[in-house]
C-alpha cells in the first residue's frame, strides 16, 4: 500500500470511455456479430464517465494544487473524449492507443490502466458506474484489485479527508437507501449517474486540450492480460408480451390505442 | 478434487434474500449440462438461522463465515474471506447477484481468484460442448452469449432473471459448517446504512403510471407526460434514470434497479429505452404500453402495445382523440 504524504498536492486520475451514441442502430447479421453501420456513426463520453470527470473537477475546484489527469482506453478517435474532459477541466490527458489486434474487455481494459497508473502516486481514481454499451460495470473495481486499493462502487456522494488520508462515501444501494463508508487513500470510486451536473465543456478549455496534445501510449507497451472470455453469438432478445405494432398514420394509432385501452378497461 | 458451483449468497435482516434462490435456480441448470456439487456461501456477523434455511430448502451444502465486522457489508472483507475459502471447494462457477453489493465485489474477487468474470448474466445455453452465458448489452438491443475461456468463472446473475427455486421438503439437509472469523479489513470501514432518495409513496398507489424516459427531449416535455396521465384516474408520472438525473423530475418518480419497483395495471413508457435497469422495476406491470421513435428499442420487447411515434406529436393527438370521445373533458 502507498502512502500519502501530508500536504502533497493531490493526484486525481479520473478513466473514460468513448462509447458509440445509443441512438444508432445496432443489429446483427447472420454470423451472429454485433454490426454498426459505419457511416454517419457517433460517439460521445460515456456518459456516467461525464459525471466522474465532473467530480474531479469539482474536488480539484474546492482546494488547490489538484492535478486531474483523464484517462482514456480506445482507438485512435477515442481522444475525442479525452479532449472533452480537458474541455472540462482536466489538466492532463494519456490516451492508451488500442492496436487492431486487441481485444477489449474489461480485465484487459482494467490491467492497461493499472500498468500505466501503478506508480504515478495516484492518490485517488475516478471513473464511471458503467460503460452504457456493454453494461459491465467490471472496469473500476478490477483495476483497484489490480492496483491493491480499496473500492467503493455506485458513490453518490464523497468527502475527501487529505489530513487523515481517507475519503468517505456514500454507495447507492437497493431500495433508496445508502451505504456510508470510509477508505483509505489511494482510492478507486466509480461514480453513479446524477452525483452533479456535468458542465459544458469551456471554449478555451477545448483550444488548450488541442494544443497540447494527450500523452499516446501504446497499449503493446503496457502488460495486459490473456483473453478470459469471448462472444460466441449475439443475438436480439425475445419478446416476453404481445409487442403489438400499430400501424398507420398517428390519428389511427391514437384511436387504435384508445379503442385497447378501453376494451381492458383501462381508461 | 472434483469442480463445484458455490453461490454465495445474500442476506437481509439476516435471512436469505430472494435473489440467493435464484442462484440455486441457474445452479441447477449448470448442473444438467456439467453435474457437479452446489455449495453456498453465506457471510455475515450472525449467520447460522441463514446457512441452515439455505441448507433446508436448497440440499446444498452451506459454509457460514461469521466475522463481527460483517453488520454491514464491507466488499475489502468480502474479497478477503471469499478468498481464503473459495480455492479448497474448487469452484467452476461462482455465482453471484447482480445487486449493487454482488457488482461491488465480483469483479474485484474474479481478479483475485485469476478468474473469469461475466456480469448480468440472463440465461445459460449450450453451444457444442460449452456452456454460455447471455447477457445483456446496448440498453437491451442486443443479447450477447458469452463462453468463459478460464477454469473459474464467476457470473454476476441478474435478480429476476431466473424464478426462484421451489423449496424441496424432502431433502435431507447437509450439515452446516460454520467458520469464525475475526479478520479486518485494512483499508475500508463500514459506518452504516443512512437513508438517500425518499420514495414516492404515489407511484405505489397508482394505477396507472406514465413514465417519461430520455427519449422525451426536453424537460419542457414533461408537461405532455402530465397530460397524458391526466387523462386517467389514480395516475402518477413517473421517469427512468437519466431524466431523474437531469433534473427533469424529482428522484422520489424513479422507476428502476435504484428506484421504485411497481406493478401498476397500465404502465405507458415514454421515451424509454427499456435497459434491464428500468425493466426489471416495471415489466410485472399488468398493461404496458411503449411509445418509442426506436423501431428496435428493447422496451418493444417488453410491451402489450408498441407505437413508434414521436411523442411530442403523437401524445397531442392521442390526448385530442381521448376528448373527441368523451365530449371535451377537460384534464386538470
Amino acid at each position: 500500500m502507498e502512502h500519502i504524504e501530508i500536504g502533497r498536492p493531490m493526484k486525481i486520475l479520473v478513466c473514460i470511455k468513448q462509447v458509440p451514441d445509443p441512438e444508432t442502430p445496432v443489429m446483427v447479421d447472420e454470423q451472429g456479430r454485433v454490426v454498426r453501420p459505419k457511416k454517419n456513426l457517433k460517439f460521445w463520453m460515456n456518459r456516467a464517465d461525464e459525471f466522474a470527470v465532473e467530480e474531479a473537477v469539482l474536488i480539484k475546484e474546492a482546494r488547490s494544487g489538484i492535478t486531474v489527469d483523464a484517462l482514456t482506453v480506445g482507438p485512435e478517435h477515442a481522444t475525442q473524449v479525452l479532449e472533452r474532459a480537458m474541455g472540462m477541466g482536466a489538466d492532463n490527458s494519456v490516451h492508451i492507443l488500442l492496436q487492431e489486434t486487441d481485444f477489449l474487455n474489461p480485465f484487459n481494459t482494467a490491467s492497461y490502466i493499472a500498468a500505466y497508473a501503478s506508480n504515478r502516486g495516484y492518490d485517488l481514481i475516478l471513473t464511471g458506474v458503467m460503460g452504457e454499451d456493454h453494461m459491465q460495470g467490471q472496469v473500476g473495481p478490477m483495476l483497484a484489485e489490480r492496483l491493491g486499493f480499496p473500492c467503493a462502487t455506485s458513490v453518490i456522494s464523497e468527502q475527501i479527508h487529505d489530513e487523515q488520508g481517507t475519503v468517505y462515501v456514500e454507495r447507492e444501494i437497493e431500495g433508496g437507501l445508502r451505504a456510508a463508508l470510509e477508505l483509505d487513500l489511494p482510492a478507486v470510486l466509480t461514480v453513479q449517474t446524477g452525483i452533479n451536473k456535468p458542465r459544458y465543456p469551456t471554449l478555451s478549455g477545448l483550444l488548450r486540450a488541442k494544443k497540447q496534445k494527450a500523452l499516446v501510449v501504446p497499449s503493446h507497451t503496457l502488460s495486459g492480460s490473456k483473453q478470459q472470455e469471448k462472444v460466441v453469438w449475439a443475438c436480439y432478445p425475445g419478446k416476453s408480451r404481445a409487442g403489438l405494432m400499430l400501424k398507420g398514420r398517428q390519428r389511427d394509432k391514437a384511436v387504435r390505442l384508445l379503442e385497447i385501452l378501453e376494451k381492458k378497461a383501462l381508461i | 478434487m472434483t469442480q463445484s458451483i458455490v453461490i454465495i449468497a445474500e442476506c437481509y435482516a439476516g435471512r436469505p434474500s430472494p435473489v440467493t434462490y435464484e442462484l440455486m435456480t441457474l445452479a441447477e441448470k449448470i448442473r444438467q449440462a456439467r453435474p457437479m456439487p452446489v455449495k453456498a456461501v453465506v457471510l455475515g456477523d450472525e449467520v447460522e438461522r441463514a446457512a441452515e434455511e439455505i441448507a433446508q430448502t436448497t440440499g446444498a451444502s452451506v459454509l457460514g463465515i461469521q466475522n463481527p465486522h460483517l453488520t454491514y457489508y464491507n466488499g475489502e472483507l468480502y474479497k478477503d474471506l471469499l478468498h481464503q475459502c473459495l480455492p479448497e471447494m474448487n469452484p467452476a462457477f461462482v455465482l453471484i447477484s447482480q445487486t449493487t453489493q454482488g457488482m461491488d465485489f465480483a469483479p474485484g474477487l474474479a481478479v483475485r481468484l485469476g478468474a473469469g468474470s461475466i456480469t448480468g448474466v440472463t440465461g445459460v445455453s449450450q453451444d457444442k460442448t460449452n456452456l454460455c452465458f447471455s447477457r445483456d448489452a446496448y440498453n437491451g438491443k442486443i443479447v450477447l452469449k458469452m463462453l468463459s475461456l478460464m477454469g473459474t468463472t464467476v457470473l454476476t446473475v441478474q435478480p429476476g432473471a431466473f424464478k426462484s427455486m421451489e423449496p424441496e421438503i424432502a431433502t435431507t439437509p447437509e450439515p452446516v459448517e460454520i467458520r469464525l472469523s475475526t479478520t479486518e479489513s485494512k483499508s475500508t470501514r463500514t459506518l452504516g446504512i443512512i437513508r438517500g432518495k425518499q420514495k414516492d409513496a404515489g407511484l405505489a398507489e397508482a394505477d396507472v403510471l406514465v413514465a417519461a424516459g430520455r427519449g422525451i427531449g426536453s424537460r419542457e416535455n414533461v408537461a405532455l407526460i402530465k397530460q397524458l396521465a391526466a387523462l386517467f384516474p389514480r395516475s402518477a408520472v413517473a421517469g427512468s434514470r437519466p431524466v431523474c438525473d437531469m433534473g427533469w423530475l424529482e428522484y422520489k418518480k424513479q422507476v428502476g434497479l435504484t428506484g421504485a419497483t411497481v406493478s401498476p395495471g397500465l404502465y405507458i413508457a415514454c421515451g424509454i429505452s427499456g435497459a434491464m435497469a428500468h425493466r426489471v422495476g416495471m415489466q410485472s406491470s399488468g398493461f404496458i404500453v411503449a411509445i418509442s421513435t426506436d423501431p428496435n428499442a428493447a422496451i418493444f420487447n417488453i410491451a402489450d402495445v408498441c407505437i413508434c411515434e414521436d411523442l411530442t406529436t403523437f401524445i397531442p393527438v392521442f390526448i385530442k382523440a381521448c376528448r373527441g370521445k368523451r365530449g371535451a373533458v377537460t384534464p386538470s
